[in-house]
């Protein structure tokens, strides 16, 4: 990297940039748009079914725009369920709760093994990345959470990813590659300790991973229904609404498989296309009302004026 | 609001226990509600598969809830789930968090399997010792066919490890019936419904013609092969399926001689990869690249795009084992939505079991009661007697009453010895659990606890066996209306000729078990059926060419030995119970 | 300039000279406490929630007995193992996801670093900031949904029904419509493909992220000294995001043999089998869709996971030798 940026510095062929220029941007824009409506498409569509009445929707084909009227009877439906409401708070209560305690346990370790000269950080490293491999699987964990009284509780959902390995990784990268060191020891020779220096320092200089981090965490809490399936699954107060949607968009194609035996047990019919589309719409919104402030903070640049030479 | 309510709920809890516990105190010895009022108040967790338990506020109002709570003197706390529901109930279980009364599929490893581990509580032992406590438990687990039933799973006649329940059906099924679009059929085939394999070939084919596409049958993506099976190859005398764990083990058997059933001559062959199945197969591969099976069969899901294509009449004929006729109704339900201004019920015509070129009729071969959903009592539940208070309560007729007609003066009124229903009121309460189509009159909890078919059951006068083998089905009584002529236009249309494709097994056929280490065989064997069948259907796999080595492969995969294991069971469960 | 990327590590080398551990710690502990009170919040996390179950794994050794519990249970050695390789499906679905997983590095992995670079590039700030928001909207269609879309757009036509956009396209071009989810050739391909459209836009953030800590002088220097844009994305903003790279591609190295369940079962169909069966899809299936499985599924995740942990370890290697930090 030291020898990169020393190439910046050589002039470059001067004659092609005001050809190789345009082309470029071209393809750049050409490249990012063409991607960005072929992701956008499939949202598009889902926005589109979410609000076409089922006698239209069965008529099928590529939907561009709602034939036959626009009809907003599912969305209804969902927030006329009392559960989709009581869901919604759980969902954005764990998420906070625990995108906090995520983001703040995981960043502090990882800032801490980020230090290798610091004594045992290399062996708290391995032991870490270590348990990405080895996990005790359902059973023991099951056992453990009800020793810790978690089982059939709120914090089933929250504690147990406190520490999330992967941003571990990222963010102790982050941290010992990204973040300049002479900041770091500017610092230090202005007189400030350890705690000054996290806290005045590394902090707002990795804003931008924090807020990137913290999406990721933040989008894992709001998605995970695991926890609540297999660890509490008959306390709907406590029912996250990743849960509900899960059981809307799956529950009708996991009844079809049932066993042969007993034919009818339970089976209705499925909930209509449409439905399923407006609920995903609905657990989508939250989290595009958050994205753009993050967004601000990773999309733009930090300014690293302040120490230089 | 929620709070008030379960105060209030707590309240009048306490005050109907003072109420009923004094006579219980006073009679002492007495059995019923009056007897468990004096016993302790105990929360009992009861699973079902596929209820909700979302609308807690409906839940604290339910009015049969409340009524069985009072009954037996508990709290009663309902536990559901679809998807994850085996994972979590066997994770439960294997820690000791399992609900005090909870189901399987009936499955005999599991059975087997939980005894060994001591898992579950061997009811038999309880209730033999207060027969006076449960009175109607106590004919019930000591009935000669119970106990035949016990030796079966565990070996032991006299310890009854689950409350057994079977999937006894009011009328006889035959799975494998196409229902038509009726305006293709007379576009098509003047109206005449296809009753021959070939005329049903030649149907799917002339519709494919007249510009839409064919036959749609059930199919779970190619996964279950019931419903093709049904329809082309039993009439033609033989099967293209191989018996998965939850079938019957002579599932993809065809006997040598019908006649000889039930003697010691009976011998079944499993015709899965006969010549006569390649035949079958090759037909279907035909169909299938001509259009005349759908596309999509196969690569999308059924209920959505099978129920789409067929709503917006692209399709020709769609079949989901309208042998039963409830299934029928869920196909005239969808069809109504999607067409709520001009639909009706004369849209749709259910066609017949196909015969063959000759007119022989496709044989299916049942015994009268499938295995469901067995119950269990997990060995971590610290008061098994009173969970079998429960089920002493709910297999009484009080407690059937209560489950099937609901509450007289609300649900239901007594018109002389008839019932009269009221409908709304029992979907205001099932509507609760997710049930909020007016397609059911029962209530949608313990609904299978003794009959997997959700019907009504008079243990408390019959033998169990018989019990179990008559049920009671109160659609026709409820239904009304459309629907009502829906359920017996499917009834009718079936009855015309059930009598000729079902054959009754005799008994014994039941209890006929294989060793456990055929579980994975059969699911292997399962697999390469699966697969094979799958792409000869597709045409990724030529059926000539490809036949030889499907072949190959399922018979080194053990197919002969399971076709001898499965005659051998029989021959035993002849000689035990037969 | 050059100190903007950090100063050898050895420089920060404890130069103290070898005393008992014991001393050597508590010197340690007096002088980088702050950075002992940082790392004990995620040790307890780990010691209580990773560290305190992990028992559990000798279940793949065991016949798990419910009454006698996980550690109570006999040892049963290979015997789990010897089933799993004893099955040519289980051996097919493993070269499967192995390949397909391949892929997604190949394809997958580049095209989203592809992807991060080109929306670094975009200069129209709000092109930039639509684009973003799109490209990341399909992650959160659940594969449930995304995979009924993708049935939806690649439908072959049938009587009745003129299929979905691709193949009315396809034939408006005068070609031959194209049955996709049938094809085993194709299976793979669709797969990669739908995952980059589902996910790329969402795995660029990290990236995005590590290039908005760029010091924005660099780049007018650069200029100055006439760099053209391609000059300073390969010299300025590569560099600066290959440690975060790195890092992603480790971690896709160590998931080589796990295989993304969700997306493989809402595809596939028993038609593209041979192609698209995944582990995680197979064992669901002789499992029958769940319950009681659990040594089996202990099993093929312990050897999957060393497996994986194996393939990091290699090419954690490899990496560092670029000068680049690894993952240990």
């Amino acid at each position: 990297m030291v020898k990169d940026a020393s190439n910046v510095k050589q002039p470059r062929k001067t004659m092609q940039q005001a050809v190789g220029f345009n082309f470029y941007d071209v393809f750049v824009v050409g490249f990012c748009v063409i991607f960005a409506a072929i992701c956008f498409y499939p949202m598009w569509y889902v926005l589109v079914a979410s609000v076409t009445p089922y006698e239209q929707f069965v008529k099928g084909g590529a939907l561009l725009w709602p034939n036959g009227g626009v009809d907003f009877q599912y969305y209804k439906m969902i927030f006329e369920n009392s559960s989709f409401v009581t869901s919604l708070w759980i969902s954005a209560s764990k998420t906070v709760l625990g995108t906090l305690l995520s983001v703040l346990v995981t960043s502090t370790m990882a800032y801490a093994v980020s230090k290798v000269h610091v004594p045992g950080m290399k062996l708290l490293n391995v032991l870490t990345v270590f348990t990405m491999f080895f996990a005790g699987g359902l059973i023991p964990t099951y056992l453990l959470y009800i020793d810790l009284k978690l089982i059939r509780t709120y914090w089933v959902m929250v504690l147990p990813y406190g520490l999330s390995i992967t941003y571990f990784i990222i963010m102790r990268n982050y941290f010992s590659y990204s973040v300049p060191r002479e900041l770091e020891d500017a610092a230090r020779i202005d007189g400030c300790n350890d705690v000054r220096v996290f806290f005045q320092v590394i902090l707002p200089l990795s804003k931008p991973m924090l807020a990137a981090v913290g999406l990721f965490i933040a989008v894992g809490f709001w998605n995970d229904y695991y926890s609540y399936m297999m660890y509490i699954a008959t306390k709907p107060t406590l029912q996250p609404f990743a849960w509900v949607l899960r059981r809307v968009l799956t529950d009708s194609a996991m009844m079809s498989q049932m066993r042969t035996g007993a034919v009818d047990i339970g089976a209705q019919l499925p909930p209509p296309m449409a439905l399923r589309m407006a609920t995903i719409i609905c657990a989508m919104v939250p989290i595009m009302c958050v994205y753009p402030f993050l967004q601000k903070h990773f999309a733009k640049g930090v300014l690293i004026g302040a120490v230089k030479e | 609001m929620t709070t008030t309510l379960k105060k209030a709920l707590a309240l009048a809890m306490c005050l109907s226990m003072l109420v009923l516990a004094v006579p219980g105190f006073a009679s002492g010895e007495a059995t019923g509600p009056e007897a468990n009022a004096a016993r302790e108040t105990v929360n009992i967790r009861f699973s079902q598969y596929a209820n909700s338990v979302d609308d807690q506020e409906g839940m604290a109002n339910d009015p049969i809830k409340k009524a069985i709570e009072q009954a037996v003197n508990i709290t009663l706390e309902y536990d559901t789930g679809i998807e994850g529901y085996d994972d979590r109930l066997s994770t439960e279980l294997a820690v000791g968090m399992a609900p005090d009364l909870f189901p399987t599929w009936g499955e005999a490893t599991k059975i087997r399997q939980f005894a060994e581990e001591e898992a579950v509580y061997d009811i038999a032992a309880i209730i033999n010792a207060e027969p006076e406590r449960y009175p109607i438990l106590y004919k019930i687990i000591n009935t000669d066919e119970y106990k035949m039933y016990n030796k079966m799973y565990t070996g032991d006649e006299n310890k009854a490890y689950a409350i057994y329940s079977f999937s006894a059906r009011a009328y006889p099924s035959f799975a494998g019936v196409p229902a038509y679009n009726t305006a293709i059929l007379e576009e098509v085939n003047d109206g005449k419904v296809p009753a021959t394999v070939d005329e049903f070939v030649a149907f799917t084919q002339k519709a494919v013609e007249a510009g839409y596409s064919g036959w749609w049958p059930y199919n779970a993506k190619l996964t279950n092969w019931a419903e093709i099976d049904g329809t082309i190859a039993r009439p033609q005398g033989t099967s293209l399926r191989t018996p998965a764990t939850y079938d019957w083990m002579w599932t993809g058997f065809v006997p040598d001689d019908e006649s000889k059933i039930g003697t010691e001559e009976e011998h079944w062959t499993l015709m899965t990869v006969s010549d006569e199945s390649k035949e079958v197969m090759k037909t279907l591969a035909e169909m299938y690249a001509n259009d005349g099976i759908h596309n999509g069969v196969g690569t999308l899901v059924d209920e959505d795009d099978g129920y789409a294509a067929f709503n917006n009449k692209t399709l020709a004929s769609y079949g989901y084992s309208y042998g039963y006729y409830t299934q029928f109704k869920k196909l005239y339900d969808s069809w109504m939505k999607a067409h709520p201004d001009d639909g009706s019920l004369a849209d749709l015509t259910l066609g017949t079991a196909l015969t063959d070129s000759e007119g022989n009729w496709p044989r299916v071969y049942d015994v009268p009661s499938y295995v469901g959903a067995h119950y269990f009592i997990p060995t971590s539940c610290a008061y098994p007697d009173r969970v079998l208070d429960l089920v002493e309560f709910l297999a009484s007729n009080e407690g059937q009453n209560l489950l099937f007609r609901g509450i007289e003066g609300l649900t239901y009124t007594m018109d002389g010895d008839t019932v009269v229903y009221n409908l709304d009121e029992f979907v205001n309460i099932n509507k609760s659990y997710g049930y909020p189509n007016p397609d059911r009159c029962r209530y949608m909890w313990f609904s299978y606890l003794f009959c997997a078919s959700e019907m009504k059951l008079d243990l408390e006068n019959n033998d169990w066996w018989d019990a179990v083998t008559t049920p009671y089905d109160n659609t026709l009584d409820w239904a009304e209306g459309e629907a009502r002529e829906c359920y017996q236009y499917a009834i009718d249309t079936v009855q015309a000729f059930v009598d000729n494709v079902y054959v009754q097994l005799p008994s014994y056929y039941g209890l006929a078990a294989l060793d456990a280490e055929w579980g994975k065989v059969q699911t292997t064997l399962f697999e390469i059926t699966n697969r094979y069948l799958s792409q000869m259907l597709g045409g990724q796999l030529d059926v000539e060419t490809g036949w030889e080595q499907y072949r190959a492969e399922f018979e080194a995969a053990g197919g002969p030995a399971l076709e001898e294991a499965v005659n051998e069971a029989i021959r035993e469960a002849r000689e035990n119970f037969g | 300039m050059s100190g903007q990327t950090g100063v050898p590590r050895t420089r920060y080398f404890s130069k103290e000279p070898r005393e008992s551990l014991l001393i050597r710690f508590s010197l340690a502990v007096r002088k980088y406490w702050f950075i002992y009170l940082l790392a004990i919040p995620g040790f307890l996390f780990l010691a209580v929630f990773s560290y305190a179950p992990m028992y559990g794994v000798v279940l793949a050794f065991k016949d798990f007995k419910m009454n006698l519990g996980v550690m109570g249970s006999p040892w049963v050695g290979l015997t789990h193992y010897q089933e799993l390789f004893a099955d040519p499906a289980f051996i097919q679905a493993f070269k499967n996801t192995v390949i397909i997983n391949i892929y997604n590095l190949i394809f997958g992995f580049t095209f989203n670093v592809f992807l991060a670079l080109m929306i670094n590039e975009l200069q129209m700030k709000r092109l930039k900031s639509v684009v973003q928001t799109c490209v990341y909207l399909p992650y959160f269609l659940s594969w449930v949904i995304f995979a009924g879309l993708v049935q939806v757009f690649l439908q072959a036509p049938v009587p009745g029904d003129v299929g979905g956009v691709v193949n009315q396209v396809i034939q408006s071009m005068g070609g031959q419509p194209i049955d996709f989810m049938k094809q085993p050739g194709m299976f793979r391909g669709i797969l990669v493909i739908t995952n980059i459209i589902k996910t790329a836009g969402y795995s660029t953030i990290i990236y995005l992220a590590a290039v908005a800590g760029v010091d924005p002088a660099l780049y007018e220097a650069a200029a100055i000294d006439g760099a053209n844009r391609r000059d300073m994305l390969f010299h300025i903003t590569i560099p600066r995001i290959l440690p975060s790279v790195a890092v992603m591609f480790l971690l896709s190295i160590s998931q080589l043999f796990l295989s993304n369940f969700d997306q493989v079962y809402n595809l596939y169909n028993n038609f593209v089998l041979n192609t698209g069966d995944v582990l995680s899809t197979y064992i669901y299936r002789i499992s029958l869709g769940g319950g009681g499985e659990f040594e089996l599924s202990t099993a093929a995740n312990l050897l999957l996971n060393v497996m994986g942990l194996i393939a990091l370890v290699v090419t954690n290697r490899f990496v560092k030798k670029l000068d680049v930090m690894g993952i240990f």
